[in-house]
């Protein structure tokens, strides 16, 4: 319609009757020839058109793991980030993001952050502190640091990290420099159970679905909402529904996950993998399988040599095994086990065998993470992607390995002789991985203290169970000599540290980042844009801080830089050999630049990047800044194909009888019908139905895939008095684990997190949505209100965990975007009591908005209330809880936590001797070939005496 | 050329990345909302759904935006963008009235309206707008509608499209794929005070439970049940425009009388006609431009009603009914006081058709408060003017008394309240008690009738503000007096029920 359209009124205005001509269709970004001088109006004088101009760096977002790429528009101008808009060049994302992409702004913007380095002054946590000088606290973590490595206290110094980036490289290479085994992860609060699962299976530790191709796509996730990786696989998932692939989604709750599948499958919590293997056992009764992949893949001769001698070693005999062996998983037996109908799995099944290999399938947390046993959630999942033969296939399920590209630095040193049994204990042999959140109990035990604990973007008082056990520890400076947080906000858990040390956000640091989005595989570059973009128009630093400095910002640093100063601090003369890794590749002997590590790497580690540069007339640094993001290599399927090539094979030799191909001894492949091929990095080189691992290593009843009764298991619960299970670990959309905090964005739109609870329950219970309801766990109990909904299964709650985050101090110490002002007493040794004083308030600062803060409530701690329950083979803390859920008294309020930390001790020793400890086969720790982040010196496995510090 | 969006929730994940993009994009403070995810469950355990529905401005053809704002800050682009200026807004919130849809707010950086405008800042240089690129899911398509090779044109050509709120004959241009009713109709849901990750503001929470209280079913048998919403500000119109409403009426009321009387043949120059009822006339005419004022966001900008007008407003051509009408008063009254009473009889037409103008204006300007049923009423014109009458005699017969006038003029204008009131009953019973035809104005008029505020009506308007009062009317002269201060009190508290109770039903 013109504006003479006669449907249309004239316009009044003026700008609309002065209106140019409309040109054709809109393009959804600036060109990227444009991209260093872009031009746009400015939204807040629009309609006066009004012009900026921008310079558009790419880089990474920090929220999440995806690492979705981002394009932050910097003005040239004012040097501020206008926004943060996706990165089209990023293979995973495609120039899309969740709510968290831009809410980088808020992060970047946020009045709260930690702009310089500060030093406690008087006790810890006593909330008194000091500004330093990056100098100060380098000085004095490093002299700390040296004097452990000289003394050969290299136990005593651990690193603890919430969000990998590109650490599993870039920090092996500092610590394997120092000589330390020190790297501590949240995995065990995570993934644990998950990876176990699937290692067991194909010796790597995640699945990579090709959800894009998919003909089924069967999620114990809630993909299109969340979690690893939100965003670039709801984008593919929802392009293969568009194209009629079926979604199945089993989730004791309603996601807006299950909200979108053709099926949601609600199951009792911990019956999960009587579901799955009842569905693997519909599949081989009704011969729906791949029987020829099974054939060349599985290793099905080693399970009918070890475990039915009575049957000949045929491929025949094996599928009379797998008959009789799963027989018993009837749909009726999973139906009473899980309430989920019979008839509905039945369906389930078939239609996944008509799906043939374009099976798509993950579990990362959900079930796997909450359950005892829960790794054989992942075992049958994927029971269930092997016989559909869908390993690595077009929409099928690949190992995650294959589907990233990890970029080796220059000079990594050799690894490290040492083994922390604070990290990896003897009592956890096949953990995946280090046994992080029992860390306060080992130092309560005596099991050794630490001289320095860095924790980074982590929050293990808040995010880890039992948190007031972390609060004693953290406050005792015997246990921890010295706790350094580095983060670029406040947390629960800096608020115990001695140095708090900012670190940059999405837009402030470098990172290298390559993740399992599809199957294909990417690197992307994070990068500072504010240091860029001063840099392009000449200047020149030192060190990224320095450049923050300049932009107006703070001493913002980041950790690359950091590892660099601080390694050079400990070893200056370059005595103790760490010095020599932190040199200049170009520069002998001087003191190594990032810039110059990242150009080394995009130089010399990244196929084809040098040639695609090139084309463009750039270096591979330089593309790399322009683009921030380059696909490796496209459509990649069938890895485990791959036949090894005569230079592999030179000098090689294949075992008669396994056919694995071994060269020096080690497993190189495996000869698949005459063919050595790559397979799997398993010891059989093939997909371990039957893992003669966890039968030596004292699992043998666990073998192959099977069901473990969780410790919330139906049976276990006596709803009569009360008792219920709470699944306490879902996400939402908008929030991101402690990180989100600072995002005004997003906590606007969700800020509380009450009990689900089915109307049955809240009818049985005498309570509404909005009531009260005292938890009551082993340990403790909190107090939350009800949301009553028919999207959870009667008899379970569900509370997420991303909200409950408090502060002690009324004007410092938390994000009073999402904190709760809280009282936290210890009423006697080892009993905390904690009452909000206040929810979230209004507050004045730089930014208006503050003061506009509209929503009162911060959540309630859930997690501060679960003793830590160690899962005895995988080492994942199984998150669910047995709770007694009642109505609250009338001294009980909102957010009320009170917890025992004597009882939580008991329940660790309870959970402790569940477990098999070491030593295995060879009087080993761990299993060589079992995967292992910063993997130590074969010796240092070894419990026969020689190991140990050199 | 007519840019539009399609949503296509068949593939919306409920994600909330438009919501955020967008606030990004365009700087929106905390509180307001230019696109949001609406949020509804269905059904019962194990056959539950959660849907969404991603709602913002809808560009509508016939925007009554555009139509009600009185300084042209809202227009329709010729590409069919409805933008808004906000160098031009005065903050009226006569926009947020008009909106059925609950797309606008106001900004309080600027404390001027805002709304989704389709990022035409970025269509300037040819981009999409932010919600659009960054949606995960390419849920929201946006594009030419008249270019039939454009994706939008094909898949609103193909589709079975769907639209908000198609009666309120806005032709919009926002059409959803695959959404759920459940979702897109706020008259299927039931209440609730809060949401399954979020709070509500209080404010909202007092609209919640009056509209639940009223509601037959209770809610049991509603469609959907809400579960994610974002704040909306709750009566963008408060006790101002209730206040400026009453003030009118009295402005009106007086020389309504007093003209038809000189044109009866009255004494023009009489204290009452001559004097009192022009000055009544242009002191409660002060009081409503102040109130109107006052009322504004952006008071200091009044003069745009003037000078950048919107001839299609309503507010526009009502503030130069008052102007005229004040003049009018003013020449009235100039006149008297000169001792040329005589001119007054040519001043009585145009009193006559002015006074009525500025007593019934309101109707036509609430009538393009389009986004609010309870509004849309054939009987809200003869209302005002009733209520001007029963104004004006009641406010002559306080200053007769008063000042002690002729009993004999008294008594007459006691009868003239006395059938004016007997019309108000009649009016304000058809207006509320004749079936509604729509669901939302038949919860408004239970608001007053049967909900939380039928004391004040029941008690207030009907029986001490309109009954009692035409008793009085025979007693004395005194007690009509009186009756004429509790028919005043009575018809205050009812523009203020009618003010609150058409902006108490959820838009959205």
């Amino acid at each position: 319609m013109s504006a003479t359209d006669p449907r249309a009124p004239e316009p009044l205005h003026p700008v609309a009757r002065e209106l140019a001509p409309p040109r054709g269709g809109l393009r959804s970004y600036p060109p990227v020839e444009r991209w260093d001088d872009w031009e746009e109006y400015d939204p807040a004088a629009w309609p006066r058109k009004v012009t900026r101009r921008y310079a558009l760096i790419p880089t990474i977002c920090f929220n999440c793991e995806a690492a979705c790429g981002l394009l932050a528009y910097v003005d040239k101008q004012t040097l501020g980030i206008q926004k943060f808009e996706g990165n089209p060049a990023h293979p995973g994302s495609r120039g899309r993001n969740c709510a968290k992409g831009p809410a980088t702004l808020n992060q970047v913007n946020d009045p709260e952050r930690i702009r310089y380095p500060l030093r406690r002054v008087g006790p810890r946590g006593g909330g008194q502190w000091e500004r330093v000088s990056w100098d100060e606290a380098l000085d004095d973590v490093s002299r700390r640091i040296r004097t452990a490595l000289v003394e050969g206290r290299h136990k005593e110094i651990m690193y603890h990290l919430g969000r990998p980036g590109h650490e599993l490289v870039y920090l092996q290479r500092v610590f394997h420099a120092w000589g330390i085994d020190g790297h501590n992860s949240h995995t065990n609060v995570c993934s644990s159970s998950a990876r176990a699962g699937y290692a067991f299976w194909h010796g790597m530790d995640r699945p990579s679905p090709d959800h894009a191709n998919a003909r089924f796509i069967l999620l114990l996730s809630s993909h299109l909402e969340t979690g690893h990786y939100f965003n670039p696989h709801a984008q593919r998932i929802i392009e293969a529904k568009e194209r009629g692939a079926r979604v199945c989604v089993i989730d004791s709750r309603l996601s807006n996950t299950a909200s979108m599948a053709d099926w949601w499958l609600a199951p009792w919590p911990g019956s999960e993998s009587a579901l799955l293997l009842a569905m693997a056992s519909v599949l081989v009764r009704e011969r729906l399988y791949d029987r020829e992949f099974v054939r060349r893949w599985v290793n099905w001769e080693e399970y009918v040599r070890a475990e039915r001698p009575d049957l000949p070693v045929s491929f025949e005999a094996f599928e009379q095994a797998l008959g009789e062996l799963y027989a018993r998983y009837t749909p009726e037996f999973a139906e009473n086990e899980s309430g989920v109908p019979a008839a509905t799995l039945v369906e389930v099944a078939r239609t996944i065998g008509s799906a043939g290999s374009a099976l798509a399938t993950h579990v990362w947390r959900n079930a796997a993470a909450g359950n005892l046993g829960g790794w054989q959630v992942a075992r049958a999942l994927e029971l269930i992607v092997v016989l559909m033969g869908a390993v690595a296939t077009p929409g099928g399920t690949a190992p995650s390995a294959w589907n990233k590209a990890v970029p080796a630095p220059p000079l990594m040193p050799p690894p490290a002789k040492v083994w922390s049994e604070l990290l990896m204990p003897r009592e956890y042999p096949l953990a995946f991985f280090e046994m992080s959140y029992l860390l306060p109990h080992f130092l309560k035990e005596g099991r050794g203290k630490l001289a320095v604990y860095f924790t980074r973007v982590y929050n293990p008082v808040w995010t880890n169970p039992d948190g007031m056990s972390w609060i004693e520890v953290l406050t005792d400076p015997e246990k921890i000599e010295l706790h350094a947080c580095l983060t670029p906000i406040w947390s629960e858990t800096a608020w115990f540290a001695d140095y708090v040390l900012p670190m940059g956000h999405a837009s402030e640091r470098h990172d290298l980042m390559s993740q399992e989005t599809h199957a294909a595989r990417w690197i992307g570059f994070r990068q500072p844009v504010l240091r860029v973009m001063l840099e392009r128009q000449g200047k020149t630093f030192d060190l990224t801080w320095q450049a923050h400095e300049a932009a107006g910002l703070g001493q913002v640093w980041e950790e690359d830089e950091f590892w660099i100063e601080l390694s050079w601090r400990i070893d200056p003369d370059g005595s103790l050999g760490v010095r020599k890794y932190f040199e200049s590749p170009d520069r002998p002997g001087q003191k190594l630049r990032i810039e110059e590590l990242y150009r080394w790497i995009f130089e010399h580690s990244v196929p084809g990047l040098p040639e695609a540069a090139a084309k463009e007339g750039l270096t591979p640094l330089a593309y790399m800044r322009k683009y921030g993001a380059f696909l490796v290599e496209d459509q990649v399927y069938h890895t485990h194909e791959q036949p090894l090539s005569a230079d592999e094979l030179h000098g090689a030799q294949v075992d008669p009888v396994t056919k694995v191909v071994v060269k020096g001894g080690q497993a190189v492949g495996l000869e698949v019908d005459g063919v050595p091929r790559l397979g799997f990095p398993t010891p059989s080189r093939r997909l371990e139905f039957f893992s003669r691992t966890l039968k030596e290593w004292k699992w043998p009843e666990q073998a192959v895939p099977s069901y473990i009764r969780s410790h919330v298991h139906w049976s276990k619960i006596d709803r009569a008095k009360g008792e219920m299970v709470l699944l306490p670990t879902f996400r939402l959309p908008t929030l991101i684990h402690t990180r989100s905090g600072n995002a005004k964005w997003l906590y606007e739109i969700s800020h509380t997190n009450p009990l689900w609870l089915h109307p049955e329950d809240a009818a049985r219970l005498a309570v509404v949505t909005g009531d009260l309801l005292k938890v009551t766990t082993a340990i403790g109990y909190f107090v939350d209100r009800v949301w009553a909904t028919e999207a959870i299964r009667p008899g379970v709650i569900a509370c997420s965990h991303h909200l409950g985050r408090w502060r002690l101090h009324r004007d410092a110490g938390g994000e009073r975007w999402s904190t709760a002002l809280v009282d936290l007493q210890q009423v006697e040794r080892g009993k905390w009591r904690m009452r909000q004083r206040e929810g979230v308030r209004p507050f004045a600062s730089d930014d208006p908005d503050s003061a506009r803060i509209w929503w009162t409530e911060a959540g309630v701690h859930q997690n501060l209330t679960f003793p830590v329950q160690p899962d005895p083979l995988s080492g994942q803390h199984c998150w669910h809880q047995k709770v007694t859920v009642a109505k609250a008294g009338a001294d009980d309020r909102y957010g009320d936590i009170v917890v025992d930390t004597n009882k939580s001790f008991e329940v660790y020793r309870e959970w402790l001797t569940l477990a098999r400890p070491a030593p295995g086969p060879g009087n080993l720790r761990r299993p060589l070939w079992l995967p292992r982040p910063f993997t130590p010196d074969p010796s240092a496995y070894s419990l026969g005496g020689s190991a140990g510090v050199e | 050329m007519r840019y539009g969006f399609v949503i296509d929730q068949r593939r919306c994940i409920g994600c909330h990345a438009c919501t955020v993009a967008c606030k990004e994009e365009n700087q929106v403070p905390l509180g307001a909302f230019r696109t949001w995810v609406k949020y509804v469950e269905r059904g019962t355990f194990p056959n539950t759904r959660r849907s969404f529905a991603v709602l913002r401005c809808n560009h509508c053809d016939r925007a009554p935006c555009v139509t009600i704002c009185p300084t042209v800050a809202l227009y329709r682009r010729p590409d069919g963008i409805v933008d808004f200026d906000g160098d031009r807004c005065i903050g009226c919130k006569s926009c947020m009235q008009a909106c059925p849809y609950d797309a606008l707010y106001i900004d309080p950086n600027t404390r001027t309206a805002a709304k989704c405008h389709y990022c035409a800042h970025r269509v300037e240089v040819g981009l999409e707008p932010a919600c659009v690129i960054v949606c995960p899911e390419q849920a929201i398509v946006a594009g030419d509608l008249d270019d039939p090779g454009s994706r939008i044109a094909r898949l609103v050509a193909r589709e079975p499209v769907q639209v908000r709120k198609a009666e309120q004959g806005t032709r919009p241009k926002v059409y959803y794929l695959g959404a759920d009713a459940g979702a897109l109709v706020p008259q299927l849901q039931s209440t609730t005070d809060r949401y399954l990750w979020a709070e509500r503001p209080e404010g909202e929470l007092d609209l919640v439970r009056m509209v639940a209280a009223v509601q037959e079913d209770q809610g049991d048998g509603a469609l959907s049940r809400p579960v994610y919403d974002v704040p909306h500000l709750p009566r963008p119109w408060g006790r101002k425009v209730s206040a400026y409403l009453w003030a009118k009426s009295i402005a009106a009321g007086p020389l309504l009388i007093a003209s038809v009387a000189v044109l009866g043949g009255g004494a023009p120059s009489g204290g009452l006609f001559g004097i009192a009822a022009p000055a009544l006339a242009l002191l409660f005419l002060l009081a409503t431009t102040a109130l109107l004022v006052l009322d504004l966001k952006r008071p200091e900008r009044f003069h745009y009603i003037l000078f950048k007008a919107n001839y299609r407003s309503s507010l526009v051509w009502g503030a130069w009914i008052l102007i005229a009408y004040g003049g009018v008063a003013a020449l009235w009254l100039a006149s008297v006081l000169a001792g040329a009473g005589e001119l007054v009889r040519f001043l009585a037409l145009p009193a006559l058709v002015l006074a009525g103008a500025s007593a019934g204006y309101s109707a036509f300007l609430f009538g393009q408060a389009e986004g609010r049923d309870f509004w849309q009423s054939s009987l809200l014109l003869p209302q005002l003017l009733v209520a001007a009458l029963v104004a004006g005699a009641a406010s002559l017969l306080i200053v007769g008394f008063v000042s002690g006038a002729d009993l004999r003029g008294l008594w007459t204008l006691s009868m003239v309240m006395a059938v004016a009131l007997l019309l108000q009953g009649l009016v304000l019973t058809a207006e509320l008690l004749v079936p509604h035809a729509s669901l939302d104005a038949a919860r408004a008029a239970a608001l007053i009738t049967r909900g939380e505020w039928k004391t004040p009506f029941w008690g207030g308007v009907i029986a001490a503000g309109t009954a009692l009062p035409i008793v009085l009317v025979w007693p004395t002269p005194y007690s009509a007096a009186l009756g004429g201060a509790l028919a005043l009190a009575g018809l205050w508290i009812y523009e203020d029920l009618w003010v609150k109770a058409g902006q108490s039903v959820p838009l959205s």
